[in-house]
């Protein structure tokens, strides 16, 4: 099979092992607590701040970024433990997410000196969120169709013009790395002239419209920027290079454990269920599940890894994404041929209110950060079909 | 830089070279000059000690083997041999028979053991009952058989029967591979009794096993379905260039992917010495899921040509679709998987999993 799917196995991490048991004894206290209630998908839904602060006291946050932004450098290994015990708990940590996910990471490897210093600090200590400004009314799936403008004015400021879409977030969220069209598009060349602007969202001109989910969340917002002005060293990177920045975040984006668990707390409340009535038909199905949860960690495991080789595994990450956000979708039909529960949003059963939870969420797992027909045009490229 | 183990693997496709996968039949059911040219290069003896007779070498010598073999639809049990039978035996501290001849794994649950005192010992069984689905009936010369243990005591006996006279009926998978049932009438045999956690470790071997050969299949149908893709042309432009064919092989991939990962891991805790109970269950029932998805679109992609027995396809597709249901169906290790995740108790299932690797 070709190379550029397969990735060596993950190896064995005690220091790994070690925070996961920290982590644990912490969510156990903080449930025991009441602070915080399990919940499906709450890495779009679960925003609490006072609960990533917490987080960020711990260390857990920017966990391998360098010490002199306030980091902890620890392995890609040791963060892997903390995110995905946050996430098989329903823990509330969508507030710094995309900032401790994707941001941050972004700005090591784009940001000016004076960008990482003001800003990653605040992120390790839980208290600044960042938004993915990518998506816009026009451009979904073909993201280099985008139309969002930025002009240099006189004073080499940056003045933007245009809207984005789906921006998850938007209303809690301190900034967002927008990507925008510093030059007319080129039928010739269609990822030339973008480039990335790290854009403070309480700028004047800023328009922040709430945009309800199926369940009537209000989770993503359309943002609309007009005649904004962005001082010039706001800048991420190079000026022309945005596509190809886009691009190598999304290993980052695609490769996490939220790419196959966002719907474990119902599988979770699945198995207390299995476990009380012992049902062989439920067991085999739990047995079923499990097996596809025990892959996708030893998948996403060597994606960490290869992360802290320094690699960028775009191809494997799509490929993990596909696979992880199917299985997503797929433990809603599963459990719910074989047990006799109605889903109920405010239903005193657990399993009845899981269930609810993950339908309505359901359509969102195949399309965020890439549809899986676009991320299997990907794979098929890494298959050498393209 | 070639590792050993590059070097395991590259010996044995070259001697594979030249034995293309046949079709096997009751009178053709093995491929005996395989299996003479891999015994004669000391190949089905990987894996197990020098002490014991075998070539030494590592675990992961052996699964390399397995997967080269399993992927060029070779008709030898060597599987059996080096992952199944020769570990267990080893395990039990019963003498391994020479691994120049074939020794295959079979689970006896209907067998009744007695034990024998003759005064020569302990460890001297007769077996009576059968012994259904015996992976190379006719072919083998002798199976491990896992049998319950004598009545009054717990476990099970671990016990090594030279079938070598012994008739098998003729019985096959779909794939043509001998699966026949042994009939044991006061059978002697050498043995050792398995307490029951001992007894599920070779259950779980043998399914493990069948996943590490369902991994390298499922790899390899893969494999040429994307070369197929990129071979046949239709409407002008190869297969693989519709969007509708990507989608499919990307799937297919998918699927790959996972199955891989997770044999792998359980491979590695079966080195680690780990238990290797759930870690096998889990693979093997992955790895049968993958089953479905592969080999249907498998054919699909390739068309009416993979549904001749002309084309190669066939020889993995239809060890696919026996392979997921031996040595224990998906129903039984999901159901295995799933006790075992909620051994712990209702809130255990989690940090289970987070062990299970
Ligand atoms: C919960 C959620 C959160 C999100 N958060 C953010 C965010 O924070 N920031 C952000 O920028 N965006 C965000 N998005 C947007 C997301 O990235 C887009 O929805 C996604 O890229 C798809 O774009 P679209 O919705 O416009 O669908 P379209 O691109 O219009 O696609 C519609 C359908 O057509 C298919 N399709 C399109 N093109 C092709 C093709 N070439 N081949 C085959 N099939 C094709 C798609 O796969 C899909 O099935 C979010 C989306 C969701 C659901």
């Amino acid at each position: 099979m070709s190379n550029s799917l397969t990735l060596a196995p993950a190896p064995r991490s005690e220091a790994a092992e070690q925070v996961r048991a920290e982590v644990r004894e912490f969510l156990a206290a903080e449930l025991a607590a009441g602070t915080f209630r399990t919940h499906v998908d709450t890495w779009l839904s679960g925003v609490d701040p006072e609960f990533s602060k917490k987080l960020g006291e711990r260390g857990w946050l920017g966990m391998t970024w360098p010490k002199k932004y306030g980091g902890h450098e620890r392995s890609a290994m040791e963060r892997y433990a903390v995110t995905e015990e946050l996430l098989a708990a329903g823990a509330p940590v969508a507030a710094h997410w995309i900032a401790d996910r994707q941001s941050g990471p972004n700005l090591l490897t784009y940001g000016t000196e004076k960008q990482r210093q003001e800003i990653l600090p605040r992120i390790v200590a839980g208290e600044c969120y960042f938004v993915i400004g990518m998506s816009e009314p026009d451009s979904g799936s073909d993201l280099a169709s985008i139309r969002t403008k930025a002009t240099r004015n006189g004073d080499g400021d940056w003045v933007v013009n245009g809207a984005k879409v789906w921006t998850s977030n938007a209303h809690h969220s301190h900034y967002g790395i927008v990507l925008v069209r510093t030059s007319p598009s080129d039928s010739a060349n269609r990822h030339a002239g973008m480039s990335q602007l790290l854009i403070d969202l309480s700028l004047p001109g800023i328009t922040i419209n709430p945009i309800r989910i199926l369940d009537g969340g209000h989770h993503f917002n359309e943002v609309v920027f007009d005649d904004v002005v962005v001082p010039g060293d706001m800048l991420l990177g190079e000026e022309g290079n945005g596509w190809h920045q886009v691009t190598a975040e999304l290993a980052f984006e695609r490769s996490g454990p939220e790419r196959f668990l966002s719907t474990y707390p119902l599988v979770a409340e699945f198995g207390r269920r299995v476990a009380e009535t012992g049902d062989p038909a439920q067991l085999a199905v739990l047995g079923r599940l499990s097996a596809r949860v025990l892959a996708l960690r030893q998948m996403s495991l060597r994606i960490a890894a290869a992360l802290d080789r320094g690699e960028l595994p775009n191809i494997p990450a799509a490929l993990v994404k596909d696979v992880g956000t199917t299985f997503e979708a797929d433990v809603i039909e599963e459990i719910r041929k074989v047990v006799d529960v109605t889903p109920s949003l405010d239903s005193p059963d657990p399993l009845a209110r899981a269930l609810a939870e993950a339908q309505l969420h359901q359509p969102g797992f195949t399309l965020r950060g890439g549809t899986n027909e676009i991320l299997r045009g990907i794979v098929a490229r890494g298959l050498g079909l393209r | 830089m070639a590792t050993d183990q590059d070097l395991v693997v590259e010996t044995v496709r070259d001697i594979l070279g030249s034995h293309e996968p046949f079709v096997l039949t009751a009178d053709r059911r093995w491929d005996e000059g395989l299996w003479t040219a891999l015994a004669e290069a000391g190949l089905t003896g990987v894996g197990l000690p020098e002490e014991a007779g075998g070539s030494g070498g590592e675990l992961a010598d052996a699964v390399a083997i397995v997967r080269t073999l399993a992927a060029g639809a070779a008709a030898v049990p060597v599987a059996e041999q080096l992952l199944v039978a020769g570990p267990a035996l080893v395990a039990a501290d019963l003498e391994l028979p020479s691994p120049e001849q074939a020794t295959t794994f079979a689970i006896a649950d209907s067998v009744t053991v007695h034990p024998v005192d003759d005064g020569d010992g302990p460890g001297r069984f007769t077996l009576s009952g059968t012994v259904p689905d015996v992976p190379w009936a006719g072919a083998a010369s002798s199976v491990v058989v896992l049998a319950p243990a004598p009545a009054g005591l717990e476990g099970s006996v671990l016990a090594l029967v030279d079938v070598s006279s012994l008739p098998a009926t003729d019985a096959f998978n779909l794939a043509g591979e001998p699966r026949g049932t042994l009939v044991l009438d006061q059978v002697g045999a050498i043995g050792a009794l398995l307490t029951p956690a001992q007894a599920d470790e070779v259950r779980a071997r043998y399914a493990l096993a069948r996943a590490v050969q369902l991994a390298a299949a499922l790899e390899q149908v893969l494999a040429w379905t994307v070369q197929y893709a990129g071979e046949r042309h239709q409407f002008g432009r190869p297969l693989g260039k519709f969007q509708a064919i990507q989608m499919e092989l990307a799937e297919m991939a998918g699927e790959v992917t996972a199955v891989t990962a997770l044999t792998d891991a359980a491979t590695q805790a079966l080195d680690r010495a780990e238990n290797v109970v759930l870690a096998a269950a889990a693979a093997k029932v992955r790895a049968g899921a993958a089953v479905e998805v592969v080999a249907r679109l498998a054919h699909q992609v390739h068309g009416a040509i993979g549904f001749t027995q002309e084309h190669k396809l066939h020889h993995l597709t239809r060890r696919l679709w026996s392979w997921r249901d031996e040595a224990g169906s998906e129903l039984v290790w999901s159901r295995v998987l799933a006790s075992g995740l909620l051994a712990d108790g209702p809130d255990g299932l989690w940090p289970a999993l987070t062990r299970v690797g």
